[in-house]
């Protein structure tokens, strides 16, 4: 059995999309001489999985992350290029690929809406077609490990987006995928309930050695989950770099955002090495730290000494940020 | 994996798959109810209508008013099971022009049998209660009767749904075709539930030929009561190749979707 899990070879995805102006004369003037331009999506990606990885495709909005994760799926045929997953041709073979591969969209669902989880466990066990007892013992040991119980009963609608997410994930492991695609699974999620989603994910790829192929523009999610990032722009791969190194020259920075109690005061700052204030507004201050001259906890314990504060966050650079910082330092 | 192997597992599929539209309908019972209960006097505000003119002529070109009331049994049963089965067979094309076939198309079940199974029409039971109701009051009891009313039923819904899957279809090509799709279906729809004895020369050509209506509105006469091997044959073959042409429209379409952002929810 090869250990490639999935092969990329110059694949390229170019849409045709129609101009409009704006307004109803802009309208009427579109029916009457429509103006096409192409758009491209997906520009020459090459790329190699190999089984068992889990590998973060990150970028901004648009950049192409989904288009190429349809194109690996076999939901989208590109224009150009080739592509194996697990050694067959998605776009040709997508029915035979699909038994082995799993696919959760963070915002297509395939849990059906107004009725409770088991009931998607079961429509699944037969698109699957999986055997009635591997089945039970399966599910049972995904309701235990996300910890289902309590929402297995209950209409999807009802659910809150993290629990709907939990059962997305957990019903996309039914049918034991070999590989994973992820399509921002923890989009629009809280801190805490991103991190359950992602201690799970990892849990399963270590046991059963799921290869696991995860988009976002989510920073978090390769610190915390990937050992290996590719990161494109434009269509194209900007970097494709373990996560290690990634961390060290890219994601060396924090954003500590806080709400003080009272004015702010500029002189109180701590005039600590590494750190810049970033914006004040009224109570509000964000401050970045550079992780490769301080750390966290000295400048969070600094400003807690300094200042009474009524809220704190760290957060990870936004995408666009770390984009323009590997476009700064020329790329991988 | 064998053929025979294949056909069962679909077919269990399929079965849990109405299962689930059936259970997710009844999380809305007396909504159910009342659409169902509406269409079914609203079919029947249509025989009122026909049973004044039948008043006035008591025969025309043939037909008479029990003629006119299997036809609409057979065109609205058919409709009624079709919709309750394959309840997205009108809604092809918003599905996708709004990019929802993405989930479908990840999993490993036939595409088309997939999306058109996963929505119970409400309204469609009404449809094909209507259909049962009116065969009961008037159709040929018999045993030939039902199987050939049975046969019918069949035509009727495999037609509608093949000629509205083809006018769905259209989206892959230009864009959101929602609108041409509603027309195709309406418009064929009204065709099929007047007798189609009623049109002459080139507009029956039309209804027999590119807009197959006179299939499912010459069913009462052809298939029921004067059995014509002829026409029947013809009716079988233009249903089975307008589905053919369905589902390779459908599958040819597949290469020109373009998905979407559009966040989309099951049931």
């Amino acid at each position: 059995m090869t250990m490639v899990a999935l092969q990329t070879h110059a694949l390229s995805k170019i849409f045709t999309v129609k101009q409009k102006r704006a307004g109803l004369t802009g309208s009427i003037r579109s029916l009457i001489k429509p103006q096409w331009e192409e758009k491209i999506a997906v520009k020459g990606i090459d790329l190699t999985v190999q089984r068992g990885e889990m590998v973060a495709f990150l970028g901004p909005n648009g950049a192409g992350k989904s288009t190429t994760i349809k194109m690996l799926t076999g939901i989208l045929h590109p224009s150009s290029g080739e592509a194996q997953v697990l050694g067959l041709t998605p776009w040709r073979e997508r029915a035979k690929l699909a038994y082995r591969i799993g696919a959760v969209f963070g915002q297509k669902s395939q849990l059906w809406y107004h009725l409770p989880p088991i009931d998607t466990f079961d429509l699944i066990s037969r698109i699957y077609e999986l055997d009635r007892s591997e089945y039970a013992a399966r599910r049972n040991d995904l309701i235990e490990r996300f910890e289902l119980g309590p929402y297995l009963n209950i209409p999807v609608r009802k659910l809150s987006l993290g629990e709907r997410m939990r059962c997305e994930i957990a019903v996309s492991f039914l049918h034991r995928p070999q590989l994973l695609f992820l399509d921002e699974p923890t989009i629009g999620l809280d801190v805490v309930v991103k991190q359950r989603i992602r201690e799970l994910i990892r849990e399963v790829n270590k046991e059963e050695g799921t290869t696991v192929f995860l988009t976002s523009h989510d920073a978090g999610d390769v610190e915390e989950l990937c050992s290996r990032a590719v990161v494109i722009h434009h269509g194209g791969i900007l970097l494709d770099a373990p996560v290690d190194r990634l961390k060290r020259e890219v994601l060396s920075r924090k954003i500590i955002s806080l709400t003080l109690a009272s004015g702010f005061d500029p002189t109180m700052l701590p005039s600590q090495v590494g750190t810049e204030v970033l914006k004040v507004e009224g109570r509000r201050v964000k401050i970045a730290v550079d992780l490769q001259q301080t750390d966290i906890e000295a400048v969070l314990g600094s400003l807690i000494g300094r200042f009474r504060l009524e809220d704190v966050t760290v957060e990870d650079p936004p995408m666009e940020e770390i984009i323009t910082h590997i476009y700064g330092s020329g790329g991988g | 994996m064998s053929m025979a192997a294949k056909g069962i597992g679909t077919l269990k599929f399929l079965l849990t798959c109405w299962k689930l539209n059936l259970a997710s309908a009844m999380e809305y019972r007396l909504s159910f109810f009342m659409l169902a209960g509406m269409m079914f006097i609203n079919n029947f505000m249509w025989l009122f209508f026909w049973s004044l003119f039948f008043g006035r002529f008591q025969v025309v070109n043939g037909w008479d008013l029990s003629d006119v009331m299997m036809l609409w049994a057979v065109g609205a049963g058919g409709f009624g099971w079709a919709n309750m089965l394959f309840g997205n067979f009108n809604r092809i094309a918003p599905i996708v022009s709004g990019g929802q076939l993405d989930v479908y198309l990840s999993q490993p079940k036939p595409v088309l049998l997939h999306v058109l199974a996963s929505r119970m029409s409400l309204t469609a039971v009404g449809d094909f209660m209507f259909g049962l109701v009116i065969y009961g009051w008037v159709g040929d009891h018999s045993l030939r009767g039902a199987l050939l009313f049975t046969a019918g039923l069949i035509i009727s819904g495999v037609l509608i749904m093949a000629v509205t899957i083809i006018g769905g279809c259209l989206s892959f090509y230009v864009g959101n075709s929602e609108g041409i799709a509603n027309q195709v279906f309406n418009s064929f729809l009204a065709l099929s539930t007047y007798p189609s004895d009623i049109f002459r020369g080139f507009a029956k050509a039309l209804l027999f030929s590119i807009i197959p209506a006179g299939f499912i509105s010459y069913l009462p006469i052809g298939l029921m009561r004067d059995f014509d091997a002829i026409f029947v044959l013809e009716a079988v073959a233009v249903t089975l190749g307008f589905l053919g042409i369905g589902i390779f429209f459908f599958h040819r379409g597949l290469r020109k979707y373009s998905s979407g952002n559009a966040i989309a929810l099951r049931g």
